[in-house]
Protein backbone atom coordinates (compact mmCIF):
# COMPACT_ATOMS: atom_id res chain seq x y z
CA UNK A 1 0.00 0.00 0.00
CA UNK A 2 3.04 2.01 0.85
CA UNK A 3 3.99 1.70 -3.05
CA UNK A 4 0.26 2.73 -3.89
CA UNK A 5 0.64 6.06 -1.91
CA UNK A 6 3.78 7.30 -3.51
CA UNK A 7 2.16 6.99 -6.81
CA UNK A 8 2.36 3.28 -8.13
CA UNK A 9 -1.19 2.55 -8.34
CA UNK A 10 -0.45 -0.99 -10.39
CA UNK A 11 0.19 -2.01 -7.17
CA UNK A 12 -3.48 -1.80 -5.94
CA UNK A 13 -4.27 -4.54 -8.86
CA UNK A 14 -2.12 -7.03 -6.69
CA UNK A 15 -3.95 -5.60 -3.55
CA UNK A 16 -7.37 -6.51 -5.31
CA UNK A 17 -5.97 -9.94 -6.46
CA UNK A 18 -4.82 -10.59 -2.73
CA UNK A 19 -8.00 -9.15 -0.92
CA UNK A 20 -11.32 -9.08 -3.21
CA UNK A 21 -12.37 -12.39 -1.79
CA UNK A 22 -11.91 -11.65 1.52
CA UNK A 23 -13.61 -8.73 1.61
CA UNK A 24 -16.41 -10.04 -0.74
CA UNK A 25 -17.06 -12.99 1.83
CA UNK A 26 -17.09 -10.39 4.63
CA UNK A 27 -19.99 -8.38 3.07
CA UNK A 28 -22.05 -11.38 1.97
CA UNK A 29 -21.83 -12.90 5.07
CA UNK A 30 -22.83 -9.11 6.58
CA UNK A 31 -25.36 -8.74 3.95
CA UNK A 32 -26.27 -12.36 2.17
CA UNK A 33 -26.56 -9.88 -0.82
CA UNK A 34 -24.30 -10.67 -3.85
CA UNK A 35 -24.46 -7.92 -5.86
CA UNK A 36 -24.32 -5.16 -3.11
CA UNK A 37 -21.67 -7.36 -1.53
CA UNK A 38 -19.42 -6.40 -4.72
CA UNK A 39 -20.52 -2.65 -4.67
CA UNK A 40 -19.10 -2.87 -1.76
CA UNK A 41 -15.55 -4.10 -2.87
CA UNK A 42 -15.40 -1.88 -5.06
CA UNK A 43 -16.67 0.81 -2.89
CA UNK A 44 -13.58 0.10 -0.36
CA UNK A 45 -10.89 0.39 -3.68
CA UNK A 46 -12.48 3.67 -4.86
CA UNK A 47 -11.63 4.53 -1.08
CA UNK A 48 -8.32 3.07 -0.80
CA UNK A 49 -7.56 5.01 -3.86
CA UNK A 50 -8.83 8.32 -2.40
CA UNK A 51 -7.68 8.36 1.01
CA UNK A 52 -4.11 6.76 0.32
CA UNK A 53 -2.43 9.42 1.34
CA UNK A 54 -3.76 9.20 4.63
CA UNK A 55 -1.97 5.86 4.85
CA UNK A 56 0.60 5.78 7.34
CA UNK A 57 1.72 2.33 6.97
CA UNK A 58 2.08 1.65 11.31
CA UNK A 59 -0.35 -0.60 11.80
CA UNK A 60 -1.78 -3.63 9.65
CA UNK A 61 -2.75 -3.15 6.21
CA UNK A 62 -5.66 -5.73 6.93
CA UNK A 63 -6.69 -3.73 9.80
CA UNK A 64 -7.13 -0.41 7.65
CA UNK A 65 -8.73 -2.30 4.85
CA UNK A 66 -11.23 -3.51 7.22
CA UNK A 67 -11.52 -0.45 9.18
CA UNK A 68 -13.00 1.31 5.60
CA UNK A 69 -14.99 -1.61 4.54
CA UNK A 70 -16.73 -1.28 7.96
CA UNK A 71 -17.44 2.67 7.21
CA UNK A 72 -18.61 1.59 3.71
CA UNK A 73 -21.10 -0.73 4.78
CA UNK A 74 -22.07 1.54 7.74
CA UNK A 75 -22.51 4.58 4.87
CA UNK A 76 -24.66 2.51 2.86
CA UNK A 77 -27.02 1.13 5.41
CA UNK A 78 -27.33 5.21 6.86
CA UNK A 79 -28.65 5.66 2.96
CA UNK A 80 -30.88 2.13 2.47
CA UNK A 81 -32.25 3.29 6.15
CA UNK A 82 -33.31 7.04 4.64
CA UNK A 83 -34.41 5.51 1.35
CA UNK A 84 -36.83 2.66 3.28
CA UNK A 85 -38.27 5.50 5.55
CA UNK A 86 -39.77 6.37 2.41
CA UNK A 87 -41.28 2.96 1.46
CA UNK A 88 -44.79 1.71 2.93
CA UNK A 89 -43.57 -1.72 2.76
CA UNK A 90 -40.92 -3.80 0.90
CA UNK A 91 -40.80 -7.26 0.21
CA UNK A 92 -39.04 -8.07 2.69
CA UNK A 93 -39.69 -11.75 4.81
CA UNK A 94 -41.60 -10.92 7.86
CA UNK A 95 -40.76 -11.90 11.19
CA UNK A 96 -41.62 -14.79 12.34
CA UNK A 97 -42.13 -16.33 8.74
CA UNK A 98 -40.81 -18.93 7.83
CA UNK A 99 -38.52 -19.35 4.96
CA UNK A 100 -39.89 -20.32 1.61
CA UNK A 101 -39.11 -24.25 1.29
CA UNK A 102 -37.65 -24.38 4.76
CA UNK A 103 -40.06 -27.55 5.48
CA UNK A 104 -38.91 -28.91 2.82
CA UNK A 105 -34.81 -28.94 3.02
CA UNK A 106 -32.55 -31.80 4.75
CA UNK A 107 -31.52 -31.27 7.87
CA UNK A 108 -28.09 -29.63 6.80
CA UNK A 109 -29.47 -27.08 5.01
CA UNK A 110 -32.27 -26.01 7.92
CA UNK A 111 -29.27 -25.32 9.98
CA UNK A 112 -27.53 -23.31 7.42
CA UNK A 113 -30.54 -21.63 7.06
CA UNK A 114 -30.81 -21.03 10.74
CA UNK A 115 -27.49 -19.84 11.46
CA UNK A 116 -27.81 -17.28 8.26
CA UNK A 117 -31.48 -15.81 9.58
CA UNK A 118 -29.61 -15.75 13.55
CA UNK A 119 -26.41 -13.82 11.91
CA UNK A 120 -28.70 -11.70 10.07
CA UNK A 121 -30.60 -10.97 13.76
CA UNK A 122 -27.47 -9.89 15.95
CA UNK A 123 -26.56 -6.22 15.90
CA UNK A 124 -23.95 -5.37 13.61
CA UNK A 125 -20.68 -4.77 16.34
CA UNK A 126 -21.24 -7.85 17.28
CA UNK A 127 -21.44 -10.04 13.69
CA UNK A 128 -18.53 -8.03 12.70
CA UNK A 129 -16.58 -9.21 15.60
CA UNK A 130 -18.25 -12.76 14.66
CA UNK A 131 -16.90 -12.68 11.03
CA UNK A 132 -13.87 -10.82 11.37
CA UNK A 133 -12.31 -13.54 14.25
CA UNK A 134 -14.15 -16.63 12.70
CA UNK A 135 -13.82 -15.85 9.01
CA UNK A 136 -11.39 -13.72 8.44
CA UNK A 137 -8.67 -14.59 10.57
CA UNK A 138 -8.29 -11.29 12.74
CA UNK A 139 -7.10 -11.17 16.48
CA UNK A 140 -9.20 -9.52 19.07
CA UNK A 141 -6.88 -6.30 19.50
CA UNK A 142 -6.96 -6.33 15.29
CA UNK A 143 -10.85 -6.33 15.72
CA UNK A 144 -10.56 -3.25 18.99
CA UNK A 145 -8.84 -1.43 16.41
CA UNK A 146 -11.33 -1.23 13.82
CA UNK A 147 -13.85 -0.93 16.26
CA UNK A 148 -12.51 1.71 18.72
CA UNK A 149 -12.83 -0.01 21.61
CA UNK A 150 -10.33 -2.24 23.71
CA UNK A 151 -9.46 -5.56 23.26
CA UNK A 152 -11.29 -6.77 26.33
CA UNK A 153 -14.70 -5.15 24.87
CA UNK A 154 -14.11 -7.51 21.48
CA UNK A 155 -13.44 -10.29 23.86
CA UNK A 156 -17.19 -9.87 25.77
CA UNK A 157 -18.50 -8.83 22.66
CA UNK A 158 -17.86 -12.31 20.69
CA UNK A 159 -19.20 -14.06 23.60
CA UNK A 160 -21.92 -12.62 24.41
CA UNK A 161 -23.18 -12.63 20.23
CA UNK A 162 -21.84 -16.86 20.48
CA UNK A 163 -24.33 -16.53 23.42
CA UNK A 164 -27.10 -14.85 21.70
CA UNK A 165 -26.60 -16.67 18.16
CA UNK A 166 -26.90 -19.77 20.59
CA UNK A 167 -30.11 -18.48 21.91
CA UNK A 168 -31.81 -17.19 18.82
CA UNK A 169 -30.81 -20.05 16.25
CA UNK A 170 -32.65 -22.15 19.21
CA UNK A 171 -35.98 -20.02 19.06
CA UNK A 172 -35.80 -19.87 15.22
CA UNK A 173 -35.73 -23.82 15.07
CA UNK A 174 -38.87 -24.16 17.36
CA UNK A 175 -40.67 -21.40 15.80
CA UNK A 176 -40.14 -22.95 11.94
CA UNK A 177 -40.93 -26.30 13.34
CA UNK A 178 -44.41 -25.38 14.62
CA UNK A 179 -45.59 -23.28 12.01
CA UNK B 1 -20.65 -15.47 34.18
CA UNK B 2 -17.60 -12.93 35.40
CA UNK B 3 -16.53 -10.62 32.39
CA UNK B 4 -13.20 -12.87 33.08
CA UNK B 5 -14.29 -16.12 31.96
CA UNK B 6 -15.94 -14.77 29.12
CA UNK B 7 -13.15 -13.61 27.99
CA UNK B 8 -11.34 -16.69 28.91
CA UNK B 9 -13.81 -18.81 26.65
CA UNK B 10 -13.42 -16.19 24.04
CA UNK B 11 -9.90 -16.91 23.82
CA UNK B 12 -10.69 -20.59 23.86
CA UNK B 13 -12.64 -20.24 21.14
CA UNK B 14 -10.63 -18.08 18.79
CA UNK B 15 -7.61 -20.45 19.28
CA UNK B 16 -5.37 -18.55 21.07
CA UNK B 17 -5.23 -19.93 24.58
CA UNK B 18 -2.40 -21.19 25.70
CA UNK B 19 -2.03 -25.24 27.62
CA UNK B 20 -2.33 -23.23 31.52
CA UNK B 21 -5.55 -21.18 30.03
CA UNK B 22 -6.92 -24.22 28.76
CA UNK B 23 -6.32 -25.49 32.24
CA UNK B 24 -8.13 -22.68 33.53
CA UNK B 25 -10.72 -23.79 31.62
CA UNK B 26 -11.35 -27.18 32.46
CA UNK B 27 -10.80 -26.51 36.44
CA UNK B 28 -13.37 -23.63 35.90
CA UNK B 29 -15.80 -26.41 34.31
CA UNK B 30 -15.05 -28.76 37.01
CA UNK B 31 -15.64 -26.15 40.01
CA UNK B 32 -18.98 -25.67 37.85
CA UNK B 33 -18.27 -22.17 37.05
CA UNK B 34 -18.47 -22.39 33.44
CA UNK B 35 -21.31 -24.75 32.51
CA UNK B 36 -20.15 -27.62 30.25
CA UNK B 37 -23.35 -28.30 28.16
CA UNK B 38 -23.35 -24.48 27.25
CA UNK B 39 -19.88 -24.21 26.98
CA UNK B 40 -20.02 -27.18 24.18
CA UNK B 41 -22.86 -26.13 22.29
CA UNK B 42 -21.03 -22.79 21.59
CA UNK B 43 -17.95 -24.44 20.92
CA UNK B 44 -20.04 -26.73 18.20
CA UNK B 45 -21.69 -23.16 17.02
CA UNK B 46 -18.76 -22.15 16.50
CA UNK B 47 -16.95 -24.65 14.35
CA UNK B 48 -21.13 -24.71 12.40
CA UNK B 49 -20.66 -21.30 11.31
CA UNK B 50 -18.67 -22.73 8.49
CA UNK B 51 -21.73 -23.92 6.76
CA UNK B 52 -22.46 -20.58 5.54
CA UNK B 53 -20.84 -20.54 2.25
CA UNK B 54 -20.19 -17.72 0.40
CA UNK B 55 -20.62 -17.64 -3.66
CA UNK B 56 -18.24 -16.66 -6.33
CA UNK B 57 -18.02 -13.10 -6.70
CA UNK B 58 -18.97 -12.25 -10.83
CA UNK B 59 -16.11 -11.32 -13.37
CA UNK B 60 -17.83 -8.07 -13.62
CA UNK B 61 -16.04 -7.14 -10.31
CA UNK B 62 -12.99 -7.56 -11.21
CA UNK B 63 -13.42 -5.39 -14.75
CA UNK B 64 -15.08 -2.71 -12.50
CA UNK B 65 -12.13 -2.39 -10.44
CA UNK B 66 -9.56 -2.43 -13.14
CA UNK B 67 -11.79 0.00 -15.28
CA UNK B 68 -12.01 2.43 -12.08
CA UNK B 69 -8.17 1.99 -11.59
CA UNK B 70 -6.93 2.76 -15.28
CA UNK B 71 -9.61 5.92 -14.98
CA UNK B 72 -7.75 7.07 -11.86
CA UNK B 73 -4.44 6.56 -13.78
CA UNK B 74 -5.29 8.25 -16.89
CA UNK B 75 -7.23 11.42 -14.08
CA UNK B 76 -3.79 11.73 -12.84
CA UNK B 77 -2.08 12.25 -16.44
CA UNK B 78 -4.24 14.44 -17.24
CA UNK B 79 -1.41 17.27 -17.79
CA UNK B 80 -1.35 19.90 -20.66
CA UNK B 81 1.69 18.03 -21.74
CA UNK B 82 0.10 14.67 -22.07
CA UNK B 83 -3.44 15.94 -23.51
CA UNK B 84 -1.39 17.39 -26.31
CA UNK B 85 0.50 14.05 -26.89
CA UNK B 86 -2.51 12.18 -26.52
CA UNK B 87 -4.74 14.55 -29.50
CA UNK B 88 -1.27 14.24 -31.65
CA UNK B 89 -1.91 10.65 -31.18
CA UNK B 90 -5.64 10.22 -31.62
CA UNK B 91 -5.04 11.88 -34.83
CA UNK B 92 -2.26 9.70 -36.00
CA UNK B 93 -4.93 6.83 -35.23
CA UNK B 94 -7.33 8.33 -37.25
CA UNK B 95 -6.70 6.25 -39.70
CA UNK B 96 -8.49 3.43 -38.06
CA UNK B 97 -11.59 5.38 -37.74
CA UNK B 98 -12.57 4.49 -41.19
CA UNK B 99 -13.20 0.88 -40.49
CA UNK B 100 -15.19 1.86 -37.39
CA UNK B 101 -17.73 4.00 -39.58
CA UNK B 102 -17.40 1.59 -41.98
CA UNK B 103 -18.88 -0.81 -39.80
CA UNK B 104 -21.42 1.21 -38.35
CA UNK B 105 -22.23 2.05 -41.70
CA UNK B 106 -22.90 -1.56 -42.37
CA UNK B 107 -25.44 -1.67 -39.25
CA UNK B 108 -27.43 1.15 -40.41
CA UNK B 109 -27.87 -0.23 -43.78
CA UNK B 110 -28.29 -4.10 -42.41
CA UNK B 111 -31.22 -2.58 -40.50
CA UNK B 112 -32.69 -0.37 -42.93
CA UNK B 113 -32.35 -3.82 -45.42
CA UNK B 114 -33.40 -6.24 -43.16
CA UNK B 115 -36.65 -4.02 -42.03
CA UNK B 116 -37.85 -3.99 -46.27
CA UNK B 117 -37.74 -7.41 -46.67
CA UNK B 118 -39.29 -8.29 -43.44
CA UNK B 119 -38.60 -10.42 -40.71
CA UNK B 120 -37.30 -13.92 -41.37
CA UNK B 121 -34.93 -16.15 -39.86
CA UNK B 122 -31.92 -16.14 -42.33
CA UNK B 123 -32.01 -12.14 -42.24
CA UNK B 124 -32.38 -11.91 -38.52
CA UNK B 125 -29.10 -14.31 -38.17
CA UNK B 126 -27.13 -12.40 -41.22
CA UNK B 127 -27.71 -9.02 -39.43
CA UNK B 128 -26.57 -10.56 -35.99
CA UNK B 129 -23.30 -11.79 -37.46
CA UNK B 130 -22.69 -8.38 -38.91
CA UNK B 131 -23.46 -7.29 -36.07
CA UNK B 132 -20.92 -9.39 -34.32
CA UNK B 133 -18.64 -8.63 -36.92
CA UNK B 134 -18.55 -4.77 -36.38
CA UNK B 135 -18.19 -5.38 -32.66
CA UNK B 136 -15.31 -7.93 -33.09
CA UNK B 137 -13.60 -4.86 -35.87
CA UNK B 138 -14.54 -2.21 -32.99
CA UNK B 139 -12.74 -4.56 -30.44
CA UNK B 140 -9.57 -4.54 -32.23
CA UNK B 141 -9.61 -1.39 -33.43
CA UNK B 142 -9.12 -0.11 -29.45
CA UNK B 143 -7.08 -2.44 -28.86
CA UNK B 144 -4.50 -1.06 -31.01
CA UNK B 145 -5.78 2.59 -29.66
CA UNK B 146 -3.13 4.49 -27.17
CA UNK B 147 -5.20 4.63 -24.23
CA UNK B 148 -5.46 2.46 -21.95
CA UNK B 149 -8.78 2.96 -20.22
CA UNK B 150 -9.97 2.53 -24.24
CA UNK B 151 -7.95 -1.14 -24.48
CA UNK B 152 -9.55 -1.91 -21.08
CA UNK B 153 -12.75 -1.49 -22.70
CA UNK B 154 -12.14 -3.41 -26.05
CA UNK B 155 -11.22 -6.48 -24.18
CA UNK B 156 -14.34 -5.94 -21.50
CA UNK B 157 -16.12 -5.81 -25.28
CA UNK B 158 -14.53 -9.30 -26.14
CA UNK B 159 -15.91 -11.13 -23.07
CA UNK B 160 -19.08 -10.33 -24.00
CA UNK B 161 -19.05 -11.94 -27.15
CA UNK B 162 -21.00 -14.75 -27.68
CA UNK B 163 -18.28 -16.64 -30.06
CA UNK B 164 -14.97 -14.68 -31.79
CA UNK B 165 -13.33 -15.56 -34.92
CA UNK B 166 -9.34 -16.23 -34.87
CA UNK B 167 -8.65 -12.53 -35.92
CA UNK B 168 -10.37 -11.38 -32.86
CA UNK B 169 -8.20 -13.89 -30.69
CA UNK B 170 -4.96 -13.11 -32.64
CA UNK B 171 -5.32 -9.22 -31.68
CA UNK B 172 -6.33 -10.42 -27.97
CA UNK B 173 -3.23 -12.70 -28.03
CA UNK B 174 -0.90 -10.08 -29.56
CA UNK B 175 -2.18 -7.65 -26.52
CA UNK B 176 -1.35 -10.28 -24.05
CA UNK B 177 2.16 -10.51 -25.43
CA UNK B 178 2.70 -6.74 -25.78
CA UNK B 179 0.64 -4.66 -24.05
CA UNK B 180 2.34 -2.33 -21.49
CA UNK B 181 -0.73 -2.18 -18.84
CA UNK B 182 -0.67 -5.13 -16.32
CA UNK B 183 -4.18 -4.42 -16.05
CA UNK B 184 -4.77 -4.74 -19.81
CA UNK B 185 -2.83 -7.91 -19.65
CA UNK B 186 -5.04 -9.39 -16.48
CA UNK B 187 -8.02 -8.53 -18.31
CA UNK B 188 -6.75 -10.07 -21.48
CA UNK B 189 -6.14 -13.64 -19.76
CA UNK B 190 -9.49 -13.85 -18.14
CA UNK B 191 -11.10 -12.43 -21.66
CA UNK B 192 -9.43 -15.49 -23.77
CA UNK B 193 -10.69 -18.22 -20.70
CA UNK B 194 -13.59 -18.08 -21.77
CA UNK B 195 -12.38 -19.40 -25.45
CA UNK B 196 -10.33 -21.76 -23.77
CA UNK B 197 -11.60 -24.89 -25.69
CA UNK B 198 -9.75 -23.22 -28.75
CA UNK B 199 -6.50 -24.91 -29.67
CA UNK B 200 -5.30 -21.22 -30.45
CA UNK B 201 -5.98 -20.21 -27.62
CA UNK B 202 -4.46 -22.59 -25.33
CA UNK B 203 -1.55 -22.54 -27.57
CA UNK B 204 -1.06 -19.07 -27.80
CA UNK B 205 -1.66 -19.11 -23.41
CA UNK B 206 1.51 -21.56 -23.48
CA UNK B 207 3.68 -19.21 -25.68
CA UNK B 208 2.42 -16.47 -23.61
CA UNK B 209 4.41 -17.45 -20.14
CA UNK B 210 7.94 -16.64 -21.42
CA UNK B 211 7.01 -12.92 -22.12
CA UNK B 212 5.88 -12.15 -18.75
CA UNK B 213 7.70 -10.43 -16.09
CA UNK B 214 4.72 -9.09 -13.98
CA UNK B 215 4.00 -11.13 -11.12
CA UNK B 216 0.27 -10.58 -11.32
CA UNK B 217 0.34 -11.52 -14.70
CA UNK B 218 1.93 -14.58 -14.33
CA UNK B 219 -0.05 -15.66 -10.93
CA UNK B 220 -3.49 -14.71 -13.16
CA UNK B 221 -2.27 -16.99 -16.15
CA UNK B 222 -0.87 -19.54 -13.91
CA UNK B 223 -4.48 -19.69 -12.60
CA UNK B 224 -5.63 -19.68 -16.12
CA UNK B 225 -3.32 -23.03 -17.52
CA UNK B 226 -5.20 -24.55 -14.14
CA UNK B 227 -8.46 -23.91 -14.97
CA UNK B 228 -8.30 -25.11 -18.51
CA UNK B 229 -5.75 -28.17 -17.42
CA UNK B 230 -3.20 -26.84 -19.92
CA UNK B 231 -0.61 -29.60 -18.66
CA UNK B 232 1.73 -28.45 -21.66
CA UNK B 233 2.32 -25.60 -20.00
CA UNK B 234 3.61 -27.21 -17.40
CA UNK B 235 7.53 -27.25 -18.90
CA UNK B 236 7.03 -23.33 -19.59
CA UNK B 237 6.27 -22.31 -16.03
CA UNK B 238 9.60 -24.24 -15.48
CA UNK B 239 11.84 -22.72 -17.71
CA UNK B 240 10.02 -19.30 -15.98
CA UNK B 241 11.58 -20.48 -13.00
CA UNK B 242 14.69 -21.59 -14.34
CA UNK B 243 15.59 -18.58 -16.40
CA UNK B 244 13.71 -15.48 -14.22
CA UNK B 245 13.97 -14.04 -10.75
CA UNK B 246 10.55 -14.84 -9.48
CA UNK B 247 9.88 -13.26 -6.16
CA UNK B 248 9.16 -16.12 -3.49
CA UNK B 249 5.23 -15.96 -3.10
CA UNK B 250 5.11 -16.11 -7.39
CA UNK B 251 7.88 -19.10 -7.60
CA UNK B 252 5.84 -20.75 -4.83
CA UNK B 253 2.70 -19.86 -6.91
CA UNK B 254 4.17 -21.14 -10.16
CA UNK B 255 5.50 -24.37 -8.58
CA UNK B 256 2.16 -25.25 -7.07
CA UNK B 257 0.46 -24.73 -10.21
CA UNK B 258 3.46 -27.12 -11.72
CA UNK B 259 2.35 -29.88 -9.23
CA UNK B 260 -0.92 -29.98 -10.21
CA UNK B 261 -1.14 -29.56 -13.96
CA UNK B 262 1.96 -32.94 -13.92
Amino acid sequence: MMKVKDGDLDKLGLLFERYNRPLYSFFYRKTFESQLSEDLVQSVFERMLKYRTTYSGTGSFTTWMFSIARNAHIDHYRKEKRRREDEILDEEQIPGEVPAGYAEMDERNQKKMLLEKAIEQLDEDKKEVVLLSRFEGLRYQEIAEIQGVTESAVKVRMFRAMKELKQIVTTLSEEYSHE
Amino acid sequence: MSEKNQKLIADYLQGTLDDEGKKQVEELIAKGDIDFIDFRAMEQLHDELDMIQVPEPSKGMSSRFYTMLEEEKENIRGSIQEIIREKLSEFLNQVTMPRVAYAFILLIVGGFVGNQMGNNDSEIKELTSEMQTMREMMMVSMLEGPSTTDRLKAVNISAQLPSVDQKAIRALLFTLNNDESINVRVQTIEALTRWGDDPMVREGFVKAIANQDDDIVIVTLADAMVELGVKNSANEFQRLIDEKDLTGATKQKVENTIAVLL
